[in-house]
């Protein structure tokens, strides 16, 4: 028991609960599955003793702690997740901070420092990302037999559009129309590419120059939810997804029918 | 010695296309790298298992469920959790032809007197939108293994013995 002697930290259910809620609601918010939030935050609850039952939601995390030294000392709270942005890199940091709580007994402050500059982990800078996400629909647009030109065109669109959709969402518009501009804008670059003829196989920029803006996680996300049996949090998962794909799909539909949908044949 | 090539070439695009969706999602820096080989991997599977003849869709199944079972593997080594870059290494295999002639043909049909006179662009849409949703479903199972049977094993870390012995100390405060 002497190794134990500096664990007998004392902290309040309401200090862990406020911690954990910081914690799970970024987790959601960089694009973790719930079951991700579940064992992260019980493994610490472990380590002060407390006894900790979850409610995740997409939107939002509801928290209950007890006490299991003092059942007087229970709490439940609620608290709505920041905005989404996909940041697998927290989700390293924290599961490797919680590890840390579980196998070496941190202290409560210490902890919550560690949080505090995981917080502060900056993304990549978005001129990096634009760049990659060119790359990437370029890729995408060569395994899918288009050829070099087509690459191009598809990597011109998908930078700017992707440029374009960090520029408005700096601006705190909606997330939805930041969406539907980006997937405007590139196909207009793509559609202007095929009715000039730029390359072979102009299908194949098209189709692929707006793959940038699939949401990935979450529609991934949604089916792992679906597994482990957190449905409403599923359900949400695959609303946001679908509404971001009609986003998509209509901004695409608005630019097919301006360029003239008959310049376009499915093959 | 064309089969070779052709192999090599696709690795090489899908490791380019893994590395850069894997910046898009802000996987570590570190990480990239193995993202990269992990979903040049599975590409590699189903081109194979295509010019094998197999299905397209048990063909992205095998792709995703090796990314899935190698991520596990992968992960314990660098510790760092598998969704972290099985993610990125699915999503080359994500099918955007299907969903974009999906949109393309209900745009089409739209217009009754064009569609009157192609009537099998109802057909076209339903078969795209089924094959994009399968597809779709075969990756999200490839990463669904690995995430399962990996969470098992970090649950059996948290060994029952491990956990009392934590708990102990509370018994302690409580009688001082």
């Amino acid at each position: 028991m002497e190794r134990f002697s500096s664990n007998k930290e004392i902290i309040s259910a309401k200090q862990f609960a406020n911690f954990g809620l910081d914690v799970g609601t970024y987790l959601l918010a960089s694009g973790a599955h719930c079951g991700r939030l579940d064992t992260n935050i019980k493994r610490m609850a472990v380590r002060w003793g407390f006894n900790v039952e979850l409610n995740p939601t997409f939107r939002g995390l509801l928290i209950s702690v007890q006490n299991m030294r003092d059942e007087s000392d229970t709490i439940t709270l609620f608290r709505e997740s920041p905005g989404h942005n996909v940041h697998l890199a927290i989700l390293t940091e924290v599961s490797q901070l919680s590890w840390k709580v579980y196998d070496k007994c941190l202290a409560f402050d210490e902890t919550v420092r560690a949080f505090e500059d995981i917080k502060n982990k900056k993304h990549y800078n978005c001129w990096i990302i634009a760049f990659a996400v060119g790359l990437a629909c370029a890729g995408l647009c060569l395994l899918s037999k288009g050829d070099y030109y087509n690459a191009a065109v598809a990597w011109i669109g998908a930078f700017m559009g992707s440029v374009l959709r960090y520029k408005i969402s700096k601006y705190k518009y909606n997330n939805m129309i930041a969406i539907g501009i980006a997937a405007f804008v590139t196909t207009l670059v793509t559609g202007l590419g095929a009715i000039y003829g730029i390359g072979t196989n102009t299908e194949t920029a098209m189709a692929t120059a707006v793959l940038y803006l699939i949401p990935g996680v979450p529609l991934i996300n949604c089916v792992i939810d679906l597994i482990e049996g957190y449905l409403s949090s599923s359900i949400n998962r695959a609303l946001f997804a679908a509404f971001v794909l009609l986003c998509i799909a209509a901004g695409m539909t608005l630019c097919i029918t301006l360029l003239g949908i008959d310049n376009f044949q499915i093959s | 010695m064309d089969l070779i090539f052709a192999v090599l070439r696709d690795f090489v695009i899908a490791f380019v296309v893994a590395v850069c969706w894997g910046i898009l999602f802000g996987t570590p820096k570190k990480i990239l790298l193995i993202a990269g080989l992990v979903g040049g991997m599975g590409h590699c599977i189903r081109f194979i298992l295509l010019q094998l003849g197999f299905g397209l869709i048990s063909a992205t199944l095998a792709g995703s469920v090796a990314i899935g079972l190698v991520g596990i593997f992968v992960a314990h080594k660098v510790h760092n959790p598998p969704v972290v870059f099985t993610m990125p290494a699915c999503i080359t295999m994500i099918p955007g032809m299907f969903a974009y002639r999906t949109m393309l043909a209900g745009i089409k049909i739209t217009d009754l007197q064009s569609a009157k006179l192609e009537p099998d662009v109802l057909l076209v849409m339903t078969h795209n939108f089924m094959l994009t949703m399968s597809l779709l479903f075969t990756l999200a199972i490839g990463i669904c293994i690995g995430a399962l049977l990996f969470r098992k094993t970090s649950v059996r870390d948290i060994s029952l013995a491990k956990v009392l012995e934590k708990m102990s100390h509370i018994q302690h405060t409580k009688k001082d």
